[in-house]
């Protein structure tokens, strides 16, 4: 098979590896950071809640994540009335990925926010800035870029596991390649998968290029 | 009086850290606060801006009168607001410039417009000969300068109290004397401010009073040269001995 047939057949998939990758981080970004933000309350049960969450979810394969979306989750909202059959399965890929990612990400952001020095905190407060000023202008951008580290690897995983929706039947890089390798009952295996593994190594350096340029620009700002 | 403090109480987990403080400060009077580690000087100076929650005590700043256990939170902000404090570890914003650390101040403290704020910061640097370091963050920056622009943040705000804790002791010994400079010249402005220290040069030299402060309460205090001459406590006459100067 020509090596420019697999590529365009592979290109195919790139949309929704794409799609799932930037909508999925997306959506767990806020959900992680309501997590975090419930996690640091000093309410018991807003704490409990949040430590629930993440236990059951960090506890979670995220193929078995993907499945349990897909069948588990309209049979389950089914039981109070709520109909999801028509949602698509990109839909539901997305919804899968953001619940094991945003359990993830929310310890991010909460050792970030903790590893930002309290003693800033303490002169905004002694120059009489308000705790929101000082939080919002003073510990978030800092507690950002403590993160950064943590984003980053995330980021680079999730790209990894955008491949399992093939367990749902959504048609990404990798089962674009595993659907071309059966055409050919396997003969070009090695070939197809080979490219597949060049993608998937492409997006990755391109993630580090850009978390390079970040790191470089705002070192100084949390040394 | 600018600041007056009366019978203030503190506890820490039962353990008791101020057994009942008095303390005054003047117009432009410079009260310098030496003791032991641990006494509870720098909780004592955080009590006032409520970094600290007194368990009692009365705190009287300019015409307000505060009950400093029971504090509003317009009363804390209002305190805040008057006052300013330098830091051990200076505790500048990492995320700013050192122009924008003196500016942050005016701006969300104070409601001065931007423009304003960063002329006044510009200022304030190029007085301590700092314009170049403007735009540097706190990264790139010595201990000295850090400390330097931490006490140009409190000084721009013009508070009615400035309260230094410990702001040499983090230092390297040849970046002391810049530090200690810029708090004399504040001093020499007429500047209160209230200093917990362990630089006996400073105390005798710049205190227009000593306070000596030992297990949570004040044993002594009067002017530097009556203090350090004359101790009348056993107290301090044991302290003033063993310190490294006079071995």
């Amino acid at each position: 098979m020509k090596t420019s047939k697999i590529i365009t057949t592979l290109l195919a998939g790139l949309p929704t590896t794409l799609t799932l990758l930037v909508a999925a981080f997306s959506l767990a970004t806020l959900l992680g950071i309501g997590l975090a933000w419930l996690n640091l309350r000093a309410n018991p049960l807003a704490r409990g809640l949040a430590r629930l969450y993440l236990g059951l979810v960090r506890g979670t394969p995220p193929l078995l994540m993907l499945l349990l979306a897909y069948y588990g989750l309209p049979v389950l909202l089914k039981t109070v009335g709520i109909n999801i059959d028509h949602w698509t399965r990109l839909t539901f890929g997305i919804l899968g990925l953001t619940i094991g990612w945003s359990a993830y990400l929310s310890e991010a952001f909460r050792s970030a926010y903790l590893a930002v020095d309290p003693g800033q905190l303490e002169a905004a407060r002694a120059s009489g800035i308000s705790d929101r000023h000082a939080f919002w202008r003073i510990i978030v951008p800092q507690a950002a870029l403590l993160a950064l580290p943590n984003i980053e690897n995330l980021l680079i995983g999730l790209t990894k596991a955008t491949s399992l929706v093939y367990v749902i039947g959504l048609y990404d890089l990798y089962n674009q390649a595993t659907n071309l390798s059966n055409q050919t009952a396997g003969v070009d295996q090695l070939k197809i998968f080979t490219i597949l593994a060049l993608g998937y190594w492409g997006l990755v350096l391109l993630i580090e290029a850009g978390f390079r340029q970040i790191k470089k620009r705002t070192a100084k700002r949390i040394a | 009086m600018v600041l007056e403090v009366h019978n203030l109480h503190k506890q820490f987990k039962g353990k008791e850290i101020l057994r009942g403080v008095d303390l005054t400060v003047g117009a432009g009077e410079v009260v310098v606060i030496i003791g032991p580690s641990g006494s509870g000087k720098t909780t004592l100076l955080r009590s006032l801006n409520f970094l600290e929650h007194a368990d009692r005590g009365q705190l009287q700043l300019k015409d307000q009168q505060i009950d400093l256990a029971k504090p509003t939170k317009q009363q804390v902000q209002w305190v805040r607001r008057h006052t300013a404090m330098v830091f051990q570890n200076y505790n500048l914003f990492k995320n700013k410039t050192a122009l924008q650390n003196i500016a942050e101040g005016l701006i969300y403290g104070q409601g001065m417009a931007r423009q304003k704020a960063e002329g006044v910061a510009r200022a304030a640097l190029d007085k301590l000969g700092l314009a170049d370091q403007a735009d540097a963050y706190p990264a790139e920056l010595s201990g000295g300068q850090q400390q330097r622009i931490g006490i140009a943040r409190a000084t721009v705000l013009h508070p009615e109290v400035i309260l230094f804790d410990e702001p040499t002791s983090a230092l390297d010994p040849e970046l002391v004397g810049t530090v200690l400079n810029d708090m004399q010249a504040l001093a020499k402005q007429g500047q209160p401010m209230v200093v917990v220290t362990h630089q006996m040069w400073f105390a005798r030299n710049v205190a227009s009073r000593v306070v000596f402060f030992a297990d949570g309460r004040v044993v002594e205090e009067g002017a530097p040269a009556d203090l350090f001459a004359h101790p009348k406590e056993e107290r301090t006459r044991h302290f003033l001995n063993s310190l490294a100067e006079n071995y």
